[in-house]
């Protein structure tokens, strides 16, 4: 199994744009052919080796076998593991926005806290975040009608506002706390959230959202329909959100 | 500098030309005779050269346009290129930035771009748009049918005023034609409802007929070298082809001040609906293509549907509000003070959905089932029926009926039972389509003279396509023609050569025609107007009547033409 390391020379301010940075890409190139691979800092174009030391460990062109462990001060690192279909990348700290965006297959972890926009428009695989993340995980980016459709996030921390905005499938499961309004205009697939949540489900039209330990400000456009056993807690069962015309069709389970 | 361009094979349907091998000579900005000793000479070798093409209906600027590019930020995600040397950096899919708008028109060898829906309120920002919009000449059609003023004189029957107004109206806003849209609904939207061609328009107490007919005679009498063009009542209503016909009607008894139709109805698929709801929803372009082959005082466009995830743009609020109410995508609604109002929704046109199906059916269906090319004009009402970037497929469709074959296995069974496409054998020649695209729009507009031709004193805007006529079969290689026709071998606009093997080389301004309607006619009832207008601002107007005129500064490459009818 080859094992691709990537270790940040310094700290950047500018930011890196990496989605060239996934197993597809990088799968079966030397080091020096890993060095080449473009990624934009700002507006100027460099290369990977212009900011990371690069080992490559065990052979293989397979994307599917291949992982990547990124290692050094990551904050301002955008877009790791774009688009990736298979395989799998390590970032041993703190990431920046959109890792995993557009993702497909194969998995992520980030042993630190992920900025916004993790796993934008997702449709596959996996993206497990240890720390904390930001606002708009699985969400869809400005304007656009879906968010993430497929796979599954998982935060072991807090995250931020607006998670899951147009979610249409898949999961993400935060064991911490959330910000304001996760599922926004949510039409399908499933938020868990083990702790708090603010407002969630406005606008949600089907899917489902299960907040086990409570709401701060219940929005007033869902209907309370009984209470259900979900994993062996009973948990408030309301459907919403009837501000939509003629829907409704969204369930929210609270603790 | 001169060009001349050898071994062409030539269609010029303004004169007759139908795939003749022939040279074309350019001396400046236009055709020659011939050149002696020719700056540049141009190698057609047996390609396809054909005038520049006209684009007589479509939304590229102004308020509208730019709402609806803030408010599709995922559309500007599309079609990204980054600034080059000489272009700067493009966007969109729907709804274009500037620049990719002038350079994808001209990469598929159109030269000039008419806009069709120019608030007058808002006139600075068309304009505006329109400089930073290169290459393409232009010009636009100012919205006056749902305007306070237009709408009392229609009523009153005052046309004399009405005239001095229409002329006070195209001087304020720059503009080159008269455009109706939905007239007395976008009114009377103001008030939450909408107008058939026979409702009393709320507080006025005038029925849109009288509305189109006031304008469609003063028009005449101010001798405008385009007729008016109107977007019919009942846009988009199963069943509206009555309407459409009635409106037709309306204006047959009006005698035309040139020679070209009273009437130009445009983005027709949108009004040839039969069946009384979406359930029993279908096509009646037989019935107005049927029209339109025992009458010449109307022309069309097309306005058709393909298949995509499109902006619709609209001075139609009503109807807007409508599509939102089916698809609950974001609407935006928009009112113009005494003058008109608009509405913008994304749209996704699919062909598993019967009703989108249906719709795509018939744009083809009208061009199809029409006999003289020179009656139509092509367009997809752009942005609203589809991106003007699908013309060559429209092409390939219209041109091969074993296209059109190929794509009704993949559309919704609704086409076979409600709509006539797949009874359709006709396949329209070369010729047919470089006068939809370019003879017919020329002569529509009244720009004959200089546009839409390669004869000897127009303007020098040609297209080459790396297509060979004479060993081509567009019923069975239609393929090509949806590659070829996306980008030139050369594009000349103005005599300058702007396109080369499908890149730009040249960006020049283009220029922005406006007519000054000047005469008897349009002065003799000017001050009892004036007054009339003065109280208009004074009263209800949040501007001031000296702050509304555009700017000679806001049109840098304006071209006034003058018309004097006394």
């Amino acid at each position: 199994m080859p094992t691709i390391t990537l270790s940040m020379k310094q700290s950047i301010t500018v930011p890196l744009e990496a989605e060239n940075i996934t197993p597809d890409n990088l799968a079966g190139k030397s080091v020096d052919e890993i060095k080449a691979v473009a990624v934009y800092h700002g507006n100027s174009e460099a290369v990977i080796g212009d900011f990371f030391d690069v080992t490559v460990e065990g052979s293989g062109n397979d994307p599917a076998s291949t992982e990547i462990i990124m290692k050094g001060d990551l904050t301002r690192v955008k877009r790791i593991g774009e688009g990736m279909s298979a395989g799998s990348i390590v970032i041993e700290g703190d990431c920046d926005m959109h890792c995993g965006a557009f993702m497909r297959g194969g998995k992520i972890t980030v042993k630190g806290n992920a900025d916004a926009w993790a796993g934008r428009e997702m449709r596959g695989g996996e993206i497990i975040i240890e720390g904390d993340a930001g606002n708009y995980v699985g969400s869809a980016y400005r304007g656009e009608l879906t968010g993430m459709r497929g796979g599954k996030i998982v935060v072991e921390g807090n995250a931020g506002d607006y998670i899951g905005e147009h979610i249409g499938g898949g999961e993400i499961i935060v064991k911490g706390n959330t910000g304001v309004l996760p599922g926004l205009s949510m039409t399908g697939g499933k938020i868990i959230i083990e702790g708090t949540a603010t407002m969630p489900g406005g606008e949600m039209t089907k899917g489902e959202i299960i907040v086990k330990g409570g709401i701060i400000d219940m929005l007033p456009g869902f209907k309370f329909e009984g209470e259900e056993e979900v994993d062996g807690a009973t948990l408030k069962k309301y459907t919403g959100d009837l501000a939509v015309r003629g829907t409704g069709k969204g369930i929210l389970l609270v603790g | 500098m001169t060009i001349l361009i050898k071994n062409g094979v030539v269609f010029d349907p303004a004169q007759g030309i139908d795939g003749e091998k022939m040279d074309i000579a350019i001396d400046g900005d236009k055709f020659v005779e011939d050149v002696s000793s020719p700056d540049e000479v141009i190698d057609a070798g047996g390609r396809m050269v054909v005038p520049g093409g006209v684009e007589l209906h479509t939304h590229i600027a102004g308020g509208k346009v730019n709402a609806g590019r803030i408010m599709r930020p995922e559309d500007g995600r599309k079609g990204r290129i980054p600034r080059g040397k000489l272009t700067r950096a493009c966007s969109g899919f729907s709804v274009l930035n500037t620049f990719a708008t002038a350079y994808t028109y001209a990469r598929m060898g159109y030269t000039t771009t008419f806009e069709a829906a120019m608030p007058p309120l808002l006139a600075r920002h068309t304009h505006e748009e329109f400089e930073d919009t290169p290459i393409t000449d232009k010009g636009a059609l100012v919205l006056l049918d749902n305007n306070w003023m237009t709408i009392e004189y229609a009523k009153s029957g005052d046309l004399d005023k009405l005239a001095a107004y229409v002329s006070w109206m195209f001087n304020a806003s720059k503009a080159y034609g008269i455009k109706i849209v939905n007239p007395g609904g976008t009114e009377a939207w103001g008030w939450g409802k909408n107008c058939s061609i026979n409702d009393p328009v709320p507080r006025f107490d005038v029925t849109p007929k009288e509305i189109i007919r006031a304008l469609a005679q003063v028009n005449e009498d101010l001798g405008l070298p385009h007729s008016i063009h109107i977007h019919c009542n009942d846009l988009g209503h199963p069943g509206n082809f009555e309407t459409t016909i009635e409106t037709y009607e309306a204006v047959k008894d009006i005698k035309p001040s040139s020679d070209r139709q009273i009437m130009h109805a445009t983005h027709t698929q949108f009004h040839s609906y039969g069946g009384s709801t979406w359930g029993d929803f279908e096509s009646k372009a037989d019935a107005i293509a049927d029209y339109i082959n025992k009458n010449d005082h109307v022309t069309i466009d097309l306005g058709v549907v393909m298949f995509c995830d499109t902006t619709t743009m609209t001075a139609d609020g009503p109807m807007e509000y409508s599509l939102h109410t089916l698809s609950r995508r974001k609407w935006s609604n928009h009112d113009v003070e005494l003058e008109t109002g608009s509405g913008i929704i994304p749209v996704a046109y699919s062909p598993k959905i019967g009703v989108n199906a249906i719709q795509w059916a018939i744009g083809l269906e009208l061009a199809l089932l029409i006999d003289d090319p020179w009656k139509m004009a092509l367009t997809t009402d752009h942005p609203n029926g589809c991106p003007f970037t699908f013309y060559p497929e429209i092409i390939a469709l219209l041109m091969s009926k074993a296209k059109r074959e190929s794509m009704l296995e993949t559309v919704s069974e609704a086409v076979g039972k409600r709509a006539l496409i797949a009874t359709i054998d006709r396949e329209l020649t070369w010729s047919d389509i470089i006068t939809m695209t370019r003879a017919a729009p020329a002569k529509i507009l009244g720009m004959s003279d200089t546009k839409g031709s390669l004869k000897v004193g127009a303007d020098a805007d040609l297209a080459i396509y790396d297509i060979m006529p004479e060993s081509f079969d567009p019923t069975k290689d239609y393929k090509t023609i949806e590659d070829k026709l996306m980008r030139t071998v050369y594009t000349i606009k103005g005599g300058e050569i702007v396109v080369r093997d499908g890149e730009i080389t040249a960006t020049p301004h283009g220029r922005t025609f406006w007519v000054n309607p000047a005469g008897k006619k349009a002065e003799a009832a000017r001050d009892g107007m004036l007054e009339d207008l003065e109280r208009m601002f004074r009263d209800y107007y949040t501007v001031s009547m000296a702050n509304y005129p555009v700017q000679d500064e806001y049109i840098p490459h304006g071209v006034e033409i003058r018309t004097e009818v006394n």
